[in-house]
């Protein structure tokens, strides 16, 4: 399955140029954003599961509050180690949704809108596994990943990278925003979209421009969902 | 459904007055919130459309939202309330200092908030301060503007209306006090006192247990917890009573009584009423003992900005009436002085500007040359009234800078020759030793002596050359900035973030002031009053001279704070233990004294330095 993504990964890839005429068609201060997280019952991509799913979506700069959302998932996998991060253990997770319901949620913001991850790979995978559990239909999505932002200025100025330089709240704190309470969906995912926008400001993109103008960093893709 | 971030609600419950909305008022309010990135590439474009409320969560603005000046804000501020509350439509102007986020109410969802009565109240004050930002209040007795809040010290006591008048009686005694809050459904609805007991119980053999509501004084004169003393002293007088309850403004609870012997109280904590009875000291040891109750006073009663104004003052009216003080007892010993004489103070003390750390600068000014015998009388003087202000708290000063120091009583004819030199000869190291003696006032003796040093010597001063010279001088103390506009800290401190306020700013305008001063004939000492006395000719613009009035005040503000809330004498301020918007401001302040001084060199010095 892993060697399908990647293959659909890199057909993505193959042609930059393409992806680049993708992205022009966005002004980067008028665009839909939207900042997903998943809290996962682990960190292997082969056979993780969701166990909740939060958003919220902005234009441009301005995020509007009034769109987080927040699902729980009725996950029977096994949970692991993650209760220990996360919180969400089982009886909490017993009263939680379908994982359909949330893709549901999830599937008309992300034809629309373009989506923001920190890790994008490893949340892109789960989320691409749990199109095909609920049968959702194929869709194909634009997505930015502050983690690889991050990792582009760092390496600027960095020979080889400090451990921990490129987790959220340590890319954030880089940035000057303010602390948060990590590893819950949502608050994750606007944590995610407060470093974007803060990201857009460090490497100076002004407001004339689109997003392909961050093709170079190496942190925009385009992948398709569901697909088998 | 809109789920709420955790650090959405971890915000607004730590940003007042919204910590007082219930779980479901802040999640109505979430519903019509932007949280914006705000930065120099969008500041232009997102707040066209609608009216609302903001507040920064992070990242550094100047705003002008009013009428009022622009304002520096940074975390924890808010802006644009003045157009919700006004229906106003003033346009917003915004310079981003440094990015960061803002939450972003829309009107419509405050609008209703404003109904709740603390809300409404949190951002009326909010709009007025703004407003009133740079009324430098001038309270000269600052225990009458104590908020009553502040000044009662017990919790009320009181009873419900149904208490039978023995229980009540009870109470006051073991409560003792003199007088009993009466309550029904936790609002004030009477008082009892000491003399209703008498009058209407003992006198007429009412039978005691009978509930408190027959003999209460129903509906009592009553006064609001945000007033201050001096209301509750007028209203006091103006109705007759010896006590007041004091109410909530808020929830109408009572808080407390105030009596006419609590007003009594705060009145022996006055400084008027310390510097009336140092006035009225017989004799060193008197004198002594009320000069150590000042300390005392500044950290009891100095608590608000414009308290801080005018410490520096009254400290210093104080050490002048202990010199006078103790120039008359020396005479009554010793008998009248041989000739005319003027008791001159220098520096902190001359400007006015003294603080708790301040040691004395003082010196001697004779009518003519001394005889022996003379001289050994003045001596006698000088050492005397050195060592009773150093008895008084006044330390004595390091650098010898005293009348004691027979190189400090100088005849006028001295004197003016003195100045001479100084002004033929303004080289760095003379300028070190004769900069404090610019600062001069006659503290006690003669002051027309002194008068007329003054007079003969303005003149001299306003040379060019020396000007030059003091000017120059200056521009070897640089402000605490780095060149990326980053604080400096004192170097070899165990703390890290110390920065002194005196020698790295508040002395740089008073060089400033100083400069302009004698450059324009103005002989007064203060710095304040120096940048105010300059005339029309002067070389420093009005604007220039009211925004350096600020900062001074503003400095010397964060300087007496830092002194009484840390009970030490220094002037080394920590920069974590001021507000964000504090920092802020020290940062502007810093940069204007830098191009103050530096416009400064620049006009004296002809561009040499």
């Amino acid at each position: 399955m892993i060697k399908e993504w990647i293959k659909a990964c890199s057909q993505a890839l193959s042609s930059k140029a393409k992806l680049k005429q993708c992205f022009s068609n966005f002004d980067v201060y008028k665009t839909s954003f939207t900042a997903v997280d998943l809290e996962l019952t682990s960190l292997n991509p082969s056979k993780t599961q969701i166990t909740s799913v939060g958003y919220v979506s902005g234009i441009g700069s301005r995020i509007d509050l009034s769109s987080c959302g927040y699902h729980v998932i009725n996950t029977t996998a096994d949970l692991g180690q993650s209760p220990v991060i996360h919180g969400l253990t089982l009886d909490v997770l017993q009263k939680g949704e379908n994982l359909a319901q949330a893709i549901d949620a999830l599937a008309p913001l992300f034809q629309q809108h373009v989506l923001i991850f920190h890790n994008a790979r490893l949340d892109l995978t789960a989320l691409n596994r749990a199109f095909k559990q609920c049968g959702a239909p194929k869709i194909n999505v634009l997505y930015i990943d502050t983690l690889q932002l991050a990792l582009y200025q760092l390496n600027k100025q960095h020979q080889v990278l400090p451990s921990n330089s490129a987790t959220l709240s340590v890319c954030r704190q880089r940035l000057g925003l303010p602390a948060f309470y990590e590893h819950n969906a949502l608050d994750d995912a606007l944590a995610t979209l407060q470093l974007f926008l803060a990201q857009l400001t460090e490497l100076g993109i002004t407001r004339e421009a689109t997003l392909d103008c961050l093709i170079h960093t190496g942190a925009v893709g385009r992948i398709q969902l569901g697909d088998s | 459904m809109t789920a709420m971030a955790k650090q959405v609600e971890d915000f607004l419950n730590t940003s007042a007055p919204f910590e007082l909305l219930d779980y479901d008022q802040k999640h109505a309010l979430v519903k019509h919130t932007e949280l914006i990135y705000l930065t120099n590439e969008n500041v232009n474009d997102v707040f066209k459309d609608k009216v609302s409320l903001f507040l920064i969560q992070s990242g550094q603005f100047s705003v002008k939202d009013s009428d009022a000046p622009t304002r520096h804000l940074s975390d924890g501020d808010y802006f644009g309330y003045t157009n919700i509350i006004e229906k106003s439509n003033f346009p917003l102007s915004i310079t981003v200092d440094s990015p960061g986020l803002v939450y972003c109410f829309d009107a419509l969802a405050i609008e209703p908030l404003l109904e709740i009565p603390v809300i409404r109240h949190f951002f009326d004050g909010l709009r007025n301060n703004a407003l009133q930002n740079h009324a430098i209040a001038d309270s000269n007795s600052m225990w009458l503007y104590k908020g009553l809040t502040d000044a009662i010290e017990k919790a009320p006591v009181s009873v419900d209306a149904q208490t039978p008048i023995t229980v009540a009686a009870q109470l006051m005694t073991s409560q003792k006090v003199s007088s009993l809050l009466v309550t029904q459904e936790e609002k004030l609805i009477g008082i009892i006192t000491d003399r209703d007991l008498r009058s209407r119980v003992v006198a007429a053999s009412l039978d005691t247990h009978l509930p408190v509501s027959q003999i209460m004084t129903a509906n009592p004169a009553q006064i609001m917890g945000n007033r201050t003393l001096f209301d509750a002293l007028a209203l006091m007088t103006e109705k007759n009573i010896h006590h007041l309850p004091v109410i909530d403004n808020q929830t109408q609870v009572p808080l407390g009584m105030v009596t006419a012997s609590d007003i009594i109280r705060h009145q022996r904590g006055n400084v008027l009423f310390i510097i009336g009875e140092l006035s009225k000291a017989e004799n060193l040891y008197e004198l002594t003992r009320l000069s150590w109750q000042l300390p005392h006073y500044f950290s009891a009663h100095a608590k608000k900005a414009g308290d801080y104004d005018i410490a520096g003052k009254i400290l210093s009216q104080a050490t002048d009436i202990m010199t006078r003080k103790l120039i008359g007892f020396f005479q009554q010993a010793n008998g009248k002085a041989p000739m005319m004489f003027a008791w001159l103070v220098y520096g902190s003390q001359a400007r006015e500007d003294q603080t708790m750390g301040s040691d004395q600068d003082n010196g001697l000014l004779l009518a003519e040359r001394p005889s022996e015998a003379q001289s050994a009388y003045f001596s006698n003087m000088a050492q005397y009234v050195c060592n009773g202000l150093a008895k008084c708290g006044i330390k004595l000063c390091d650098g010898n800078i005293m009348a004691s120091n027979p190189k400090l009583r100088l005849s006028l004819d001295e004197a003016l020759e003195e100045a001479k030199q100084w002004v033929k000869a303004p080289t760095k190291d003379a300028i070190m030793h004769f900069n404090i003696f610019l600062d001069v006032r006659c503290a006690a003796g003669d002051i027309s002596l002194f008068k007329h040093l003054q007079k003969r010597r303005a003149p001299l001063m306003q040379q060019n050359m020396f000007l030059a010279a003091l000017a120059r001088h200056s521009n070897e103390i640089s402000v605490p900035l780095s060149m990326f506009q980053k604080f400096v800290y004192e170097k070899g401190r165990k703390q890290k973030d110390l920065i002194d306020l005196k020698t790295r700013a508040v002395a740089l305008i008073n060089n400033i002031a100083r400069i302009y001063a004698l450059a324009d004939g103005v002989t007064l000492p203060n710095t304040l009053a120096r940048l105010e006395a300059l005339s029309e000719r002067s070389q420093l613009s009005k604007r220039d001279a009211t925004n350096l009035r600020d900062i001074w005040l503003f400095l010397n503000r964060l300087r007496w704070r830092h002194q009484l809330e840390n009970k030490v004498t220094d002037n080394r301020v920590s920069i974590s233990s001021l507000s964000s918007i504090e920092k802020h401001q020290l940062k502007a302040a810093f940069k204007a004294i830098e191009r103050t001084n530096q416009a400064m060199v620049m006009k004296f010095s002809g561009g040499v330095s």
